[in-house]
């Protein structure tokens, strides 16, 4: 094969980390699995579906128009997923910070490294709705339930985020500042916090994005908010109102989504 | 290997006439892969000494030796007498300023706060991981800012400075730090080459008024004729060649450079492996 073959073909396989055959199998093997899978689950059945649309369209019926009459009854639940969502985020960012900064090899041993992190996947291995169903067992029925469910899941979550920035951090700052005679606790006074503040606050506004909508089904196992009103309205088939809470809970998270954009813009792009 | 020097090392170690003493040293930080091979250096007291040498020569490895940052596999370094290779109380830490290439400065914190960083070693205890330092360290920490030129830009954050003003600023942190050594990994190699001597013009006088010792990583060799009283080529893990900065010439350097390599003598006893602390 000549130099200008050899380098023709080259040309041709850019792009392909594999080679393009391989790929291409590789593609059409992803394919049958998902085909396969929703066989399993009964995607093909015809019937199932289109009885499935008609049932939509007639649910989508009910739905419209939307009963606002009930809007002062919810307004003091949505009220209350908002403060849930606030204050659970809140506290559970009191503890992520340090449990991060003990999940992150470069301050801390092994051990604690370890022990940490263990923490924080077991926490992350109960899902929110299962944090909340345990807080109601533990505090009774109430906002403090969901408080406290929403605060367990962010530990869960912000701490692992937090422990990988952490470790981020250029590890030449750490040993210059080492090399100056910083303890550990100025390290994490003035490394850890000053390098990663903007990342962490961004992070922390994230989970309570995340929070707002996960706090809205808390009601739902009796942990207080707007969830609450969800259940009742969907077992008594009160559709017209069921989506009065739905669309009063797409606003709520638009406007969380605003103000988390704004801040991020007016505070964490310039540093 | 090191028993010719034994006498010597005794006497310096009771009375220090070396600021930097490093004698057969041999470091890896894999098995067997030898970044430095037997490396021998004297820098005597308010020596201004440049390393020179091609990437990968070792000259980053030997700096994060002599700033107590890497374990001693093998080999002797004495610091102002002390013995590095048995360990470095943390008294004699403070004594060693280390400058990285990068350095190291926390780019959120503001120019004032990063020199006042320096004075960790003195004051360690809660009260600074407050936030609370001596009005005589925040003063001595402007002053010296303000010495380096950096008055107006003190409580501006250090990712707002451009690339001169983070390499004063990180000088200013290790005169804060109030060293007897100073370690400077190709702290200028991010500069050209007027504001690289600026720079070096700066740190010599004020490494001479407090009777310093500076170990600079240089690639320019006209920086290093300039301002260095003293070089040493660092290639492949050796020294090959030490003299008084003025009598390198930039062919003899080329020359010295390019030449093939000496075939290695592996050392004889089976070495500790070293760790890469950071690892």
């Amino acid at each position: 094969m000549g130099m200008k073959a050899e380098r023709m073909e080259r040309r041709m396989t850019v792009g392909w980390a594999l080679g393009p055959w391989r790929e291409f199998g590789l593609g059409l093997g992803m394919l049958a699995v998902l085909a396969a899978l929703l066989y399993r689950m009964g995607f093909f059945e015809a019937g199932r579906l289109l009885q499935g649309g008609l049932n939509l369209a007639r649910f989508a019926r009910e739905m419209f128009p939307p009963d606002l009459g009930i809007l002062p009854t919810i307004g003091g639940a949505l009220l209350e997923t908002l403060e849930m969502a606030l204050a659970g985020t809140l506290l559970g960012f009191l503890f992520s910070f340090p449990l991060g900064a003990l999940g992150s090899r470069t301050l801390f041993p092994a051990a604690v490294v370890a022990a940490a992190r263990l923490l924080m996947a077991a926490i992350r291995t109960v899902p929110s709705l299962l944090w909340a169903v345990l807080m109601v067992i533990v505090v009774g029925l109430g906002p403090l339930a969901g408080t406290l469910a929403l605060a367990f899941y962010t530990v869960g979550y912000l701490a692992k985020l937090y422990a990988e920035l952490f470790e981020g951090i250029d590890p030449e700052i750490l040993e210059a500042m080492r090399g100056v005679g910083a303890k550990r606790r100025h390290l994490i006074r003035y490394v850890l916090w000053p390098e990663s503040a903007n990342a962490v606050l961004s992070q922390l506004l994230f989970m309570l994005e995340y929070n707002i909508r996960a706090s809205t089904v808390l009601g739902l196992v009796g942990a207080g908010g707007i969830g609450f009103y969800m259940q009742i309205y969907l077992s008594t088939m009160a559709y017209a109102r069921l989506t009065t809470v739905l669309l009063t809970v797409l606003f709520l998270v638009l406007a969380m989504d605003g103000l988390s954009a704004w801040i991020r813009r007016r505070y964490l792009l310039n540093p | 290997m090191t028993s010719p020097f034994l006498s010597v090392h005794e006497e310096i170690s009771s009375a220090p006439e070396a600021a930097v003493m490093v004698e057969d040293l041999w470091f890896a930080y894999r098995p067997g892969a030898w970044i430095l091979k037997g490396v021998s250096l004297r820098v005597p007291p308010g020596g201004f000494w440049a390393i020179m040498g091609p990437s990968g020569a070792g000259k980053t490895t030997l700096m994060r030796i002599l700033a107590g940052l890497l374990p001693i596999p093998r080999g002797r370094v004495f610091l102002l007498g002390h013995p590095l290779h048995e360990g470095l109380p943390p008294v004699m830490r403070r004594m060693v300023g280390y400058i990285p290439q990068q350095l190291g400065l926390v780019r959120g914190l503001t120019a004032l706060e990063n020199v006042l960083m320096g004075a960790l070693a003195r004051h360690d205890g809660w009260r600074t991981a407050l936030g609370f330092f001596p009005r005589a360290e925040i003063e001595r920490a402007y002053a010296l800012l303000a010495a380096l030129g950096l008055a107006e830009k003190a409580g501006e954050k250090v990712i707002r400075l451009s690339g001169g003003e983070r390499q004063r600023v990180a000088i200013a942190r290790t005169l804060m730090q109030d060293p007897q050594v100073i370690l400077a990994d190709e702290f200028v190699s991010d500069l050209d080459l007027p504001r690289a001597a600026q720079v070096l013009a700066r740190v010599r006088e004020l490494a001479r008024e407090r009777g310093l010792t500076v170990i600079l990583n240089l690639h320019e060799i006209q920086l290093v004729q300039e301002f260095a009283d003293h070089v040493a080529v660092l290639k492949e893990g050796r020294i090959v060649h030490e003299s008084a900065a003025a009598a390198l010439s930039w062919p003899a350097l080329r020359e010295l450079i390019e030449a093939p390599p000496e075939p290695s003598p592996v050392p004889a006893a089976p070495p500790l492996i070293a760790v890469d602390p950071r690892a």
